[in-house]
């Protein structure tokens, strides 16, 4: 397998440029990582997971719908000029794309979405670059590209035809390089997480989780929103009308389940009218809700919201004070 | 999982699910003080397409996008109406808009009523406040195509005498063959001059001779109206299975992508607006 110490990728990156849109991690100017073009700062490889949600690439913040111009025609974002490759995805962001993919995709398919994310490459980051230099879990697919930390290296796993013809276009010395042992550390990564959104799960189908306690997470929720604008599968836009002497810009933006106003409707009615019922749905949602939909929990424990929340009722904090209190008596009801 | 799209979306351009197609106003009358009726043709006068209970996003450009249901029903051909109660930036805009005036629309979207099962059985068609708007687009459909349905008993409540919409036309319905049809107001403020009935809607539900396996109902109303509506009609035998319900949210996308309109599972603006009440009784915020 190839191996590319950080200066051959580093090399590889800036060698696409010319024919690919490049975004990886980069170090901006206020410290922070995010994924960005390489003109932006410089490469930031390890450090573990962006502290954005890295779909953003696909479905940013605020992104036009489109404009419309006086003459009574609309003119719409023009797909990329030259085709993406995003590197920086961990094994839980590849599952959250993956999914919403999916969502954008299914129905009505969302062609605002589709525009950017039709013909990207997508390049995971896993291995030993966690903040600390932890083990993040290999992908193992799902991706086009997986770039796996060794410790000093990047081996090199392509995935599909894209992947390959990028892995073909790598120069680096050769290496012997093998994933086994990555791979079989990466599998004996602890699950307690998944197990533990997997009870909550099952306590809030089976109604076993009183309004009490989400009347209590609710209290605790300062309605900063944190936590669905660094989720990769939060979805929920709003849409807004912006006037320009030339035209008119319709834009979309991320928009919140844990604000009032999110369903008010303009006769005063509000089905998600109290922080109770706001803290519920975007838990219920990703646990319970979601599973009922799309026969799967979307969230992938990407750990984005509970590292975020700045009063500790992020999902897994969640789902941990639940279980807690309600798997024991449900455990009892059920005997 | 999630139902497929409707059929009908004709004029969501292929190019782009969130471009509104351009239409023009050709008549604009007042209901009420709050309310308006817009009467809408599509470009070439193309047919909307849409079936009673569904509804279009209607986009005004610089204030937004809204949705609203259709309140003519398909078989009035060459042109759709919607009724709007003035209620916010939108719709507030949309009141200063007059003949020859254009608007966007996309859509229609959403699951509609389910007029094969409707086919040939007695329905109760119950409404209040400006539900009788997407109600009227079925109401109007049973008129067009009497044979197709049983008995028609239309019940309607509104606040007062001058909330009351379509008074011409419930008129009709009351004069029609076709229909059975009872109004009441909430409310008769002092000095109204008013000679119908007075009390909830729900009060003209057990003086009515309902054959119950027969019959199957609908509702559009505002929240607070549904529960007292749903435990009449159980009182008079139907079953949840046997009851419509449409329910308002405020869909920003209108195609199941922009979250707003979430029932636990649901998208209320493609698994709904219509839903049998077995459908969703047993969801939380549904009702």
């Amino acid at each position: 397998m190839k191996a590319l110490t950080q200066t051959e990728l580093e090399t590889f990156l800036h060698a696409l440029q010319p024919a690919w849109d490049v975004r990886a991690p980069i170090r901006l100017s206020d410290g922070t990582r995010a994924l960005g073009r390489l003109e932006e700062g410089p490469l930031a490889l390890l450090g573990g997971r962006i502290p954005r949600k890295p779909t953003d690439v696909f479905f940013a913040q605020q992104e036009k719908v489109f404009d419309a111009l006086p003459d009574g025609s609309f003119r719409q974002e023009e797909p990329p000029q030259k085709p993406l490759f995003v590197l920086g995805f961990t094994a839980e962001d590849l599952e959250c794309l993956e999914f919403i993919d999916r969502f954008f995709s299914s129905g009505f398919a969302d062609d605002i979405y589709l525009r950017k994310r039709s013909g990207a490459v997508i390049g995971g980051l896993t291995g030993k670059c966690g903040s600390a230099g932890e083990l993040l879990r290999i992908a193992g697919g799902t991706c086009d590209l997986e770039l796996v930390f060794d410790g000093e290296r990047f081996i090199v796993a392509a995935y599909s035809e894209a992947g390959e013809k990028l892995e073909a276009a790598m120069t680096c010395a050769e290496s012997g390089a093998s994933l086994e042992d990555l791979r079989r550390a990466s599998e004996a990564l602890p699950q307690d997480n998944r197990r533990l959104l997997e009870q909550a799960s099952a306590l809030l189908i089976a109604e076993r989780v009183p309004d009490a306690f989400w009347a209590e997470i609710g209290e605790r929720c300062i309605a900063c929103t944190g936590c669905n604008l660094v989720c990769p599968t939060c979805t929920c836009f709003g849409v807004q009308d912006w006037r320009y002497p030339t035209h008119i810009e319709r834009s979309r933006m991320w928009d919140s389940c844990q604000l009032d106003a999110f369903m008010r409707e303009a006769s005063g009615h509000n089905p998600l009218g109290s922080e109770a019922l706001r803290t519920r749905r975007r838990i219920h949602h990703k646990l319970a809700a979601d599973l009922r939909r799309w026969g799967h929990l979307t969230c992938y424990l990407c750990g984005r919201c509970d590292t975020t929340c700045p009063t500790g009722i992020g999902i897994v904090a969640v789902a941990r004070e639940m279980v807690a209190r309600h798997a024991g008596e449900t455990a009892r009801l059920q005997g | 999982m999630p139902r497929n799209p409707s059929s009908n979306s004709g004029h969501t351009r292929a190019d782009s699910l969130y471009i509104p197609a351009t239409c023009r106003i050709e008549a604009v009358s007042e209901l009420t003080p709050q309310e308006k009726l817009f009467r809408v043709s599509l470009p070439d006068g193309r047919p909307l397409g849409h079936r009673p209970g569904q509804f279009v996003q209607v986009s005004l450009l610089g204030w937004g996008e809204a949705p609203i249901s259709v309140a003519s029903s398909p078989t009035r051909e060459g042109y759709f109406e919607l009724g709007v109660r003035q209620a916010g930036t939108l719709t507030s805009a949309m009141h200063r808009l007059e003949p020859g005036d254009t608007l966007g629309i996309r859509g229609p979207f959403g699951n509609p009523f389910d007029l094969e099962r409707m086919s040939g059985r007695d329905l109760l068609l119950i409404s209040g406040g400006c539900g009788l708007a997407p109600l009227r687009s079925l109401i109007q459909y049973c008129e067009d195509r009497p044979e197709q349905f049983g008995r028609v008993c239309i019940l309607y409540g509104a606040k007062s005498p001058a909330d009351i919409l379509f008074k011409e036309e419930i008129r009709t319905w009351e004069a029609s063959a076709s229909f059975a049809c009872a109004t009441t107001v909430d409310n008769l403020p002092g000095g109204a001059c008013y000679e119908g009935q007075v009390g909830q809607v729900t009060r003209l539900i057990p003086p009515l001779e309902i054959d119950a396996p027969r019959t199957l109902a609908a509702i559009v109303g505002p929240p607070v109206m549904y529960r007292p509506v749903i435990d009449e009609l159980k009182q008079k035998g139907l079953t949840e299975a046997q009851i419509a319900i449409s329910l308002e949210r405020h869909m920003r996308c209108g195609v199941g992508k922009c979250g707003h309109c979430t029932i636990e599972h649901l998208y209320c603006c493609s698994d709904g607006p219509v839903f049998w009440l077995s459908e969703v009784s047993g969801l939380r915020g549904a009702l």
